[in-house]
C-alpha cells in the first residue's frame, strides 16, 4: 500500500486537482481514492489493464462521486446501484486497455477529437470551457468525446481479438 | 427514436456515463434504454476513460503536498491489519447541523454558536453532545480546556478539549480532520494522567464522517481520571488498540 502511494500518489492527486481545481477538499478526496483502491485491489487483473488505468478509473469515479455528493454534479438516483458495481469481470473482457494499445488506437482518431481529449483529460476543462476554447457548439463537444470513447473501445476490441 | 437507433444512443449515453458528463435527463434516458434493451453497462468504456486519464496526465503530473503523502502513509500503515476482524468499540458522535457546516466556519466560530445550536435540538431524555457540552461548561468548575495542536501531517486540523474531573465527563470539538473510512482506520483518543496510570488511558475511538466539520465527540474514558495532563488523538486500526504505539499522532492538547 505504501508503494502504491509512492508510485501513484501524483496521478491520483493530479486527477483530484483536475476535478476540484484549487479546493483544499482535494486532499480529502485523495484519501478517499486510495481507500477505494485498497478495497478494490483484489479485483485488479494485469491481463485486463495496466495499473495506471485501474488507478485512473477509480480516481475518476471517486472524483465524480465526490462532486455529486457536494451537489456540484447531477445526482443520478437510477444509477446509484450501478455506481456500486464491481470492476469489470476480466473473464468476460473483450479488450485489454494497456498503454501501448491505447496510444496506437488514439492515433487513429481524427486530430480534432484527440485535441478534445487532451483538453478534457489533460487540462481538466469542462465541456463549456472546451466549447469556448475551440469554438465548437457544446453539443458537438459532448458527442465527439463520447463517440471517441466508443471508437477506442471498438478499436481496442479489434486489436485484442487479432492478438488473441 | 426508432428501434435501430436505440443501441447507438445507448452506447453514446454509456460513454457519457463513463465520462461522467450525463445530465439528469440523459441519466434517466440511459436507465430506460438499459431496461428496454436488457443491456448492462459496458465497463470497457470505464477502463478506456481510466486509461486515457493516465495517458494524458503522465507528462503533467503534479506533486502532492508532503502533508498529504505523509497522512496517506499513516493511513496505509494502520490499515495493514484492517482485514483482521475486530469488534468496533462503542462510539458516539454528532455533527453540527448542515447550515453550520462551512469551510469558512472554523471550530472556534462554531463553538461560539453552541448556545444557539442547543436551541435547535428537541429535548430528549438523553441530552445531545452539544447540549451536554454546553451544560458541562455552565455547571462545572475547574474545567480542563485546552486547544488541540495538530501535527505536521494534519495542518488543517484544529479543535478543543473540555474535561471535568468532578463530573468525569468531557468532549472534543474538532474541525478539519480528514474523514476516515472505519473499515480502514479510526481515530482514537488517549488521555495522559500520570497520577492515575503511567500508560496513556484509552479515551475511545471515533470517526470523522465525510463533509462534517466541525464535530463534537464525547470522551469515553475507560478509567476514572484524576488529573489529566494531556489529550492525544492518534490514528489506529479499526476498533482501536489497547495500547497505542503513538506512532501516528494527529493532534495533542496539553496542560
Amino acid at each position: 500500500m505504501n508503494a502504491c502511494i509512492d508510485r501513484y500518489g501524483a496521478l491520483v492527486w493530479t486527477i483530484a486537482r483536475r476535478f476540484l481545481k484549487q479546493s483544499p477538499e482535494a486532499e480529502d478526496l485523495v484519501q478517499e481514492v486510495f481507500t477505494e483502491i485498497w478495497k478494490k485491489a483484489a479485483s485488479f487483473d494485469p491481463d485486463l489493464a495496466a495499473e495506471a488505468t485501474f488507478i485512473g478509473l477509480i480516481a475518476r469515479r471517486r472524483s465524480i462521486d465526490f462532486l455529486r455528493r457536494q451537489g456540484r454534479l447531477p445526482a443520478f438516483e437510477e444509477l446509484a446501484a450501478a455506481e456500486a458495481l464491481p470492476l469489470p469481470n476480466t473473464k468476460n473482457s473483450s479488450l485489454r486497455a494497456d498503454p501501448e494499445a491505447m496510444k496506437s488506437s488514439l492515433a487513429l482518431l481524427p486530430e480534432d477529437t484527440r485535441r478534445l481529449f487532451q483538453l478534457f483529460f489533460e487540462n481538466g476543462y469542462t465541456h463549456p470551457e472546451i466549447a469556448a476554447q475551440t469554438g465548437l457548439p457544446l453539443g458537438t463537444v459532448k458527442t465527439r468525446l463520447r463517440r471517441g470513447i466508443v471508437f477506442l473501445r471498438d478499436q481496442l476490441s479489434r486489436t485484442h481479438s487479432l492478438s488473441s | 427514436m426508432n428501434a435501430s437507433e436505440s443501441p447507438i444512443r445507448h452506447e453514446e449515453l454509456s460513454a457519457g456515463r463513463a465520462l461522467g458528463d450525463l445530465s439528469h435527463e440523459e441519466a434517466r434516458e440511459l436507465f430506460l434504454l438499459e431496461n428496454d434493451l436488457a443491456a448492462s453497462h459496458d465497463f470497457a468504456l470505464d477502463l478506456i476513460v481510466g486509461g486515457l486519464s493516465a495517458h494524458f496526465l503522465k507528462d503533467v503530473l503534479e506533486t502532492p503536498p508532503a502533508a498529504v503523502i505523509s497522512r496517506l502513509h499513516q493511513y496505509a500503515t494502520v490499515s495493514e491489519g484492517a482485514l483482521a476482524s475486530r469488534p468496533l468499540a462503542r462510539e458516539k458522535i454528532i455533527t453540527f447541523p448542515s447550515f453550520l457546516r462551512s469551510p469558512l466556519l472554523g471550530w472556534a466560530a462554531a463553538a461560539a454558536l453552541l448556545i444557539f445550536t442547543v436551541s435547535q435540538f428537541q429535548s430528549t431524555a438523553e441530552p445531545s453532545p452539544i447540549q451536554a457540552l454546553s451544560a458541562l461548561r455552565q455547571e462545572a468548575t475547574g474545567l480542563f480546556e485546552r486547544p488541540f495542536q495538530a501535527t505536521a501531517a494534519y495542518p488543517k486540523s484544529s479543535g478543543q478539549v473540555t474535561w471535568s474531573d468532578a463530573k468525569q465527563q468531557g468532549y472534543m470539538t474538532l474541525s478539519g480532520l480528514p474523514p476516515n473510512d472505519p473499515a480502514i482506520a479510526q481515530y482514537q483518543l488517549w488521555i495522559v494522567d500520570p497520577k492515575r496510570d503511567e500508560a496513556p488511558i484509552d479515551g475511545g475511538v471515533f470517526n470523522i464522517p465525510a463533509a462534517s466539520s466541525p464535530v463534537i465527540v464525547p470522551i469515553v474514558a475507560k478509567l476514572a481520571l484524576s488529573h489529566p495532563q494531556a489529550f492525544v488523538i492518534t490514528l489506529e486500526q479499526p476498533g482501536g488498540v489497547v495500547k497505542s504505539k503513538q506512532e501516528f499522532v494527529v493532534a495533542l492538547a496539553k496542560n
